[in-house]
């Protein structure tokens, strides 16, 4: 028998078919994990103790004005019968509340991730495609989704459809300084709040100038007291889908209890925080939240790196970090009882 | 032509192999049942309906895809069978056809060395008496030549005319059994003009067989296709699944109730919450369906249905196959695993079965062929009370005798005795004249010349080996013919006439045959076991007592017996004893066989015993190590042989199976140890207070039990002692069951199977093996000397028994733990992923609100996660193949399931549990009261469930590898190409539902505190897994890496050569009193062969330690503390 014949069935010789390819294997020792392990600890305190710190620094101002305190200037307007009700609340600073100060308004058990609340609305209709202007029924015809916020009682098709947009939050907030017993009003910037692609792509009006002309035959939400191309009275630019106040509402919030930016304080003098002294906040109270137990608040707060105040992160990072450092003394003595046992 | 009146219409299908297809409908079926149509429906589509169908259709398409090639394979092997050509008799002449177009009636020609395409009636053949010669080697494995013949009535009138016109005219009708399994029995008659003609199992050839030595033979179809008997016999194979097959299925199953029970709880809590709490949000209340809160629940429970989907690993299945694939294929690449000699690799012919081969618990091996080499090789002999040959010096290491005066010699014959040789050819002594001729005459082997070699073909290779010695040896059986056998007696022809052969069974253990001289003297040569031929000497045979040493010595080095003996018989004797015998022929079945037995034994008595012959019969390399190794990685060994108990117990001294101080359990003793009510206790009361009954467990482990086919038989009959003989098996060193047919062979592995829950695995070389190989959970079989039967019905095969080793330490327990690992990690990943969605469902009103954004559920199991863990699976090895085989003890928590059972499982789904729950809590903390939406959680908690997995997995590779490592990085690098791909205006503007996600990922990735949280919620969910492994590396302290470092020389126990030094050594008593009591391999009396010492070759061990698992979520790490230190003694000399 040749050699060639006895060769035919060999298989292949190679790192891969014979499982040795190159690889390493980590040798780990005690000498290696306790450290790891005490590392791992140690940075995680150390980021725990830089959160916690900046957390602390962050200065944050809570408000709650849903009414339910019988003192409350906002008593009055808790009932929804009560139309167009402002009321007033008053607080003062000792010292300067630094800037740039965010003005956020927060909401209380409120589902706004609930499935078929977030399900409702046409996200082509807010796209105001411009390849569906020759298609009028963009807007006519909303999608199913939307019920029942798609058409009113005539058959006109809502516009904006849908749940999310009906239910738009629509309290308003003015912000005066009491100086020598007159109001000065804060200037409160809302322009730029809502995130960029979806100012820019998510939400897009239709291009029809005049823009009320694009929303012949059809009906504002039922909620609103506005159609959408009047929301905002003062800047014409800012009104349709890509109103800054809708966009925000629009993004929906991850939990139940949440907060969502209303303004910002960066305009004039008030650009470095606002200083010590008495201020009025003037809110137009329009919102309904006493039926299902709701809070509503205004939140006051300076940003830092990581954004508002976040105390949790912050804690849990150093009881992390503190469990990994006690649980590599445990091992350290584990492994001294283990290793050197007849010492004992 | 033909009528059968019992059979219905045969049809003719040839079928290739006779292995049904391995089938998997319950899997498949399963994911029918997940393809709901019902996803697509608004009112319930909590996700899109791609993000469940992009993993089932790939699912679908890797499976319908692996299928179809098998199935083209399949196709393409049957078509092959389908077109053999064939002769077949049309009208007047032959014209061939294909295989597939051949009828049950047909006439057809086989020429020499085609096989036979269906069960044919023998009408005659070219040969005188319309003999032919087949070959059974595929249905029985044997290669010698048997012969059928046809009846003589249609030999003398079919063959007296030119062949062609005179088939044609037959019209014959066979009647017979309708198709049957029976490959050993056919009865039916043919009638043929007017006359029935009785049809027995002489006249059929099977299909399967091949014709030899038979220049043409015709027959008549009787079975076709899936009728013969071969194909009937090969019955339906059972579909072999493993334990972690099984425990996987119920496994899923339980997640599938699982989700089934945990969404209608959301439902109830959906509909709880409608009426609780949305009703009073008008923005909500409205989305009520038909304002309906019960109706809305119903609703709610499907789409809870549809978001907790991932939970079910569906995805597991394809990477389970194609691991198995590829475990399969190291299988066949490994070269150490191939056979260099004759080039025959190792092959796994069932590619589902690899996990098992880290599990096996009980091993049960054939002995000749599969421990030996079944090269049977005469090595001694003892004539006239001499012995020529020395057996101890090993056949490398034997001197060639110069035998190059005879033209006929082999130059294989390895025994040294060139005074045996003059003597033969001085012709000086009679009687080693008488022996040779007596080898070279009684036996049923045939000669075949080929180019001018004489081969001889052999039933047993035992014969084969006697012929061919007596052949070198200048007695030349030279040719055989049905009534004469030639021999060349040094050169010299001489011709026996053949009178009568009296045929070797198991019960009579010899054969005998009676020629007449050329002298016209007769004879009876007798050969046989040694108890059988000494029984029957005339009185005062001389040299009895020398011969009777010279057989002890031979049993004591392993040799296989025969003795040899002669008788000149009367011509009056011969007279009247032919006379029965042909009155014999015609009676009924069962008195004939018992006149038989008495004229048999009248005529092979007085017989003058000529010697003994020993054979040997060589361990395969590397056997005693292999089993010495298996044995140590706690794998209980059972011998299954036909063999007698002598050889059986030699070989096993031999083999390593029994030690030299092993006692041995058998016979009646161990019938009472049986019958006694608890095995484990009564035995002290049972014997006479034995030494080794103080202390049982240590003598336990010092006993083999040996068990006889008969013995075996009444076991399993026996109701409860099946229970009670695994029991005390468990506890003993090793079985020996001798004597077993094939079909016990079989019952040995059911009993097991039914009796303990450990993996049976069978090897086998032979067709007399086949039963037990498909009945084991696993089958191996040895591509050896035997026809491929046994390898064609095994789960894997190799070439030599010493592969075992590689293909259970390092193989089977290589795949053990990383399909265990694979699992166990693939269902933890899934569900710490898709649990969360449930804990989010408690913060949106059950709303089955999905956790994640469509694609990344679409993308997370089979992109980000699978690739990875699928690379651990093929390549993790926590211990290199050469540690695995030195120390054979990290073998052990297989066959214990250490790594997967329901603690394990139930550990792994804790950890699950903690880590879905930091998972979603801490980046809840995070995101209360905080501006950050819905869909920057989505992505932060994704994020997380990156991190904790591709931590999980850092924590689990043992064995770091470039792709593990460059997998890895793209894996984890893809979940942020992919989310900013997904997440990018383009998409959006193409399909707005399907990418709502737009610039999520683009303003989440940017925020620190979004990065901090993943980070934070990743690290703590990994946690677990985190101090697990530290433990892990503290317990096991630096020896664990002993074993990965060791490159020095392999421990002396298991590699020394002590095969020949132990012959001497071993307690002499054993054998020779093993074969001098009869059947039973229990001592007759006295205590134990308790070895006064241990032998110098197995010192002590220190007591190796029970591996102790510790519990870790993504699996089970074994933690081997002791085994590097146990080994550092031994590395140290």
């Amino acid at each position: 028998m040749s050699k060639e014949e006895n060769t035919a069935n060999r298989p292949d010789n190679t790192a891969f078919t014979q499982q040795r390819l190159p690889a390493w294997q980590p040798m780990l020792s005690a000498g290696i994990v306790i450290p790891g392990f005490v590392i791992i600890g140690v940075a995680f305190i150390g980021i725990g103790v830089a959160l916690f710190v900046t957390s602390q620094n962050i200065q944050v101002l809570e408000i709650d004005y849903t009414g339910i305190e019988t003192n409350s200037s906002c008593f009055k307007c808790k009932n929804t019968s009560v139309k167009n009700c402002n009321c007033t609340i008053n607080f003062s600073r000792d010292k300067l509340f630094k800037g740039p100060v965010f003005v956020y308004y927060g909401l209380s058990n409120y589902f706004q991730n609930y499935r078929q609340y977030g399900a409702s609305k046409d996200a082509t209709q807010l796209t105001g495609d411009l390849s569906d202007l020759g298609d009028p029924s963009y807007c006519k015809e909303p999608c199913e989704t939307c019920c029942p916020y798609r058409k009113d009682a005539n058959d006109k098709p809502i516009v904006p459809c849908g749940s999310i947009a009906n239910s738009m939050f629509n309290d308003t907030f003015k912000l005066f300084q009491i100086v020598n017993s007159s109001n000065v009003a804060v200037p409160l910037d809302g322009k730029g709040i809502a995130w960029w692609t979806d100012y820019n792509i998510k939400y897009r009006n239709p291009p029809t100038n005049p823009l009320k002309n694009a929303f012949n035959d059809t009906v504002k939400p039922i909620f609103w007291p506005r159609p959408a191309y009047e929301l905002d009275p003062t800047n014409p630019a800012n009104n349709g889908f890509i109103n800054q106040d809708f966009l925000v509402w629009m993004r929906r919030s991850a939990l139940p209890n949440f907060t969502k930016l209303y303004r910002r304080i960066t305009e004039g003098e008030y650009a470095k925080g606002l200083p010590a002294g008495d201020y009025a906040l003037v809110i137009g109270y329009n919102y309904p939240v006493v039926e299902f137990d709701g809070r509503k608040k205004v939140v006051f707060s300076n940003v830092s790196w990581m954004g508002g105040k976040n105390l949790f992160l912050g804690i849990v990072y150093l009881v992390i970090g503190s469990l990994c450092v006690v649980m590599s003394i445990v091992m350290l003595i584990v492994y001294a009882k283990f290793k050197f046992p007849d010492e004992e | 032509m033909v009528k059968q009146h019992f059979s219905p219409q045969l049809t003719w299908e040839v079928r290739a192999n006779c292995r049904p297809r391995y089938a998997r409908g319950r899997r498949r079926s399963f994911l029918c049942f997940r393809w709901g149509r019902y996803a697509a429906i608004p009112a319930i589509a909590s996700l899109r309906w791609y993000t469940n169908a992009i993993p089932l259709i790939l699912v679908l398409t890797v499976r319908g895809l692996k299928d179809l090639a098998t199935d083209l394979a399949r196709r393409k092997s049957d078509s092959q069978i389908n077109s053999r050509a064939s002769d077949v008799l049309d009208s007047k002449s032959f014209c061939t056809v294909q295989w597939k177009d051949l009828c049950v009636g047909d006439v057809v020609r086989i020429h020499k060395d085609q096989p036979v395409p269906a069960d044919l009636l023998l009408l005659c053949s070219s040969e005188e008496y319309s003999l032919c010669y087949v070959e059974t080697a595929d249905i029985d494995g044997e290669t010698n030549l048997k012969y059928k013949q046809a009846l003589s009535i249609t030999h003398n009138e079919l063959t007296s005319e030119p062949s062609e016109k005179s088939l044609a005219d037959f019209d014959g009708v066979v009647w017979c059994e309708r198709p049957n399994n029976r490959l050993y029995a056919f009865r039916g008659h043919l009638r043929w003009r007017g006359e029935d003609h009785v049809l027995n199992n002489d006249h059929v050839l099977l299909r399967g067989t091949v014709l030899r030595n038979t220049l043409v033979a015709y027959g008549l179809m009787i079975y076709a296709g899936a009728d013969t008997k071969i194909l009937r016999s090969c019955g339906k194979l059972r579909v072999k699944s493993t334990h972690v097959d099984r425990l996987l299925n119920k496994m899923v199953i339980g997640i599938f109730a699982f989700v089934l029970l945990t969404s209608l709880l959301m439902a109830v809590g959906h509909g709880a919450f409608e009426g609780q709490v949305s009703r009073f949000v008008p923005a909500l209340s409205a989305l009520t369906v038909n304002g309906d809160p019960v109706y809305s629940a119903f609703l709610t429970f499907w789409s809870y249905v549809i978001v907790l989907n991932p939970l079910i690993p569906m995805a597991l299945y394809i990477s389970f196959d194609v691991i198995h694939v590829l475990h399969s294929l190291f299988i066949n690449w490994d070269v150490e695993m191939r056979w260099e000699k004759k080039d025959s690799p190792a092959r796994a012919r069932n590619t589902s079965l690899n996990e098992q081969l880290g599990q096996v618990g009980h091993l049960l091996s054939d002995k000749t062929g599969t421990l030996t080499q079944n090269h049977l090789l005469f090595r001694q002999c003892c004539i006239a009370g001499r012995v020529y040959g020395d057996a101890s010096i090993s056949v490398e290491e034997t001197q060639q005798m110069d035998l190059s005066w005879n033209p006929f010699a082999s130059g294989q014959l390895s025994m040294w005795a060139p005074e045996l040789v003059q003597l033969l050819r001085a012709r000086q002594c009679p009687i080693v004249s008488e022996f040779f001729t007596a080898l070279a005459l009684c036996h049923t082997v045939m000669p075949e010349q080929s180019k001018g070699a004489l081969l001889y073909k052999a039933s047993s290779p035992d014969e084969e080996a006697l012929v061919g010695a007596a052949r070198d040896l200048g007695w030349v059986f030279h040719s055989r013919r049905r009534d004469n056998l030639t021999v060349l007696e040094l050169g010299v022809t001489r011709e026996y006439q053949l009178l009568a052969t009296l045929e070797f069974t198991s019960q009579r253990r010899r054969m005998s045959i009676l020629v007449r001289d050329p002298e016209g003297g007769l004879k009876l040569y007798c050969k046989g076991a040694d108890m059988v031929v000494l029984e029957r000497l005339q009185a005062g045979c001389p040299c009895l007592e020398s011969t009777e040493r010279a057989l002890e010595s031979f049993a004591q080095t392993c040799l296989r017996t025969l003795c040899v003996a002669v008788r000149c018989v009367p011509e009056e004797l011969w007279d009247c004893w032919s006379e029965v015998l042909t009155d014999a022929a015609t009676m009924a079945t069962g008195e004939r066989d018992a006149v038989l037995e008495a004229l048999y034994g009248a005529m092979e008595s007085q017989l003058l015993l000529l010697g003994a012959t020993a054979i040997e019969d060589r361990l395969q390399e590397g056997v005693p190590e292999t089993i010495a190794l298996l044995r140590e990685a706690g794998l209980k060994i059972w011998v299954l042989t036909g063999d007698k108990t002598e050889t059986a117990v030699n070989i096993g001294y031999f083999s390593k199976l029994l030690d030299p101080d092993t006692r041995l359990l058998g016979g009646q003793e161990l019938r009472e140890v049986l019958r006694s009510a608890d095995p484990g206790y009564s035995a002290s009361s049972s014997r006479q207070g034995d030494a080794w009954c103080v202390n049982m467990k240590t003598a336990r482990a010092k006993t083999a039990l040996v068990i006889s086919g008969p013995e075996l038989a009444e076991f399993v009959q026996e109701p409860g002692t099946g229970a009670k003989l695994i029991g005390l098996a468990a506890q003993c060193q090793s079985v020996l069951c001798c004597r077993v047919t094939p079909g016990q062979k079989a019952d040995v592995v059911t009993l097991i199977r039914k009796h303990s829950r450990s993996i049976t695995m069978a090897i086998g070389d032979g067709a007399n093996d086949v039963n037990m190989i498909k009945t084991a959970h696993i089958g191996v079989g040895i591509a050896g000397v035997e026809g491929g039967q046994a390898v064609q019905n095994a789960d894997f095969s190799l070439a030599q028994f010493r592969f075992l080793q590689r293909l259970l330490l390092v193989h089977g327990r290589w795949s053990y733990r990383r399909i265990t690992f694979f699992v166990l990690f693939f269902i933890h990943k899934t569900c710490n992923f898709a649990l969360v969605n449930i804990w989010f469902g408690f913060f949106n009103g059950f709303s089955a609100q999905s956790m994640y954004e469509n694609w990344f559920i679409a993308m997370y199991t089979s992109l980000y996660t699978s690739i990875p863990i699928q690379l651990y699976a093929f390549f993790e090895q926590d211990v290199s193949a050469e540690s695995s085989l030195r120390s054979p003890g990290l073998y052990r928590p297989g066959p214990l399931d250490r790594l997967f059972n329901p603690l394990t499982i139930a550990a792994m789904l804790a950890q699950t549990l903690f880590s879905s729950l930091v998972l979603f809590f801490i980046p809840y903390g995070v995101f209360q009261d905080s501006p950050l939406g819905y869909q920057t959680l989505a992505v932060t908690v994704s994020m997380a469930d990156i991190f904790c997995v591709d931590a999980e997995l850092l924590l689990l590779t043992r064995h770091w590898t470039a792709f593990n490592a460059v997998f890895l990085c793209i894996a984890f690098g893809f979940f942020f190409i992919v989310s900013r791909i997904t997440q990018q205006p383009r998409l959006f503007q193409l399909a707005p539902a399907d990418y709502f996600f737009v610039g999520v990922s683009e303003n989440a990735f940017a925020d620190p505190l979004v990065w901090l949280t993943a980070l934070l919620a990743g690290v703590t969910a990994a946690l677990p897994a985190l101090f697990v492994f530290v433990f892990n590396v503290l317990l096991s302290g630096p020896d664990t890496h002993r074993v990965h470092s060791l490159a020095g020389p392999r421990p002396v126990e298991l590699r020394s050569k002590v095969r020949r030094i132990d012959s001497g050594r071993r307690p002499s008593g054993v054998a020779s009193r093993v074969s001098s009591s009869k059947g039973a391999a229990a001592p007759a009396s006295g205590g134990p062969p308790h070895h006064p010492h241990p032998h110098p070759h197995h010192p002590h061990r220190l007591p190796l330690l029970e591996d102790k698992p510790t519990v870790d979520g993504a699996g089970v790490e074994l933690s081997v503390p002791f085994i590097g230190r146990r080994l550092l003694p031994a590395i140290g000399k």
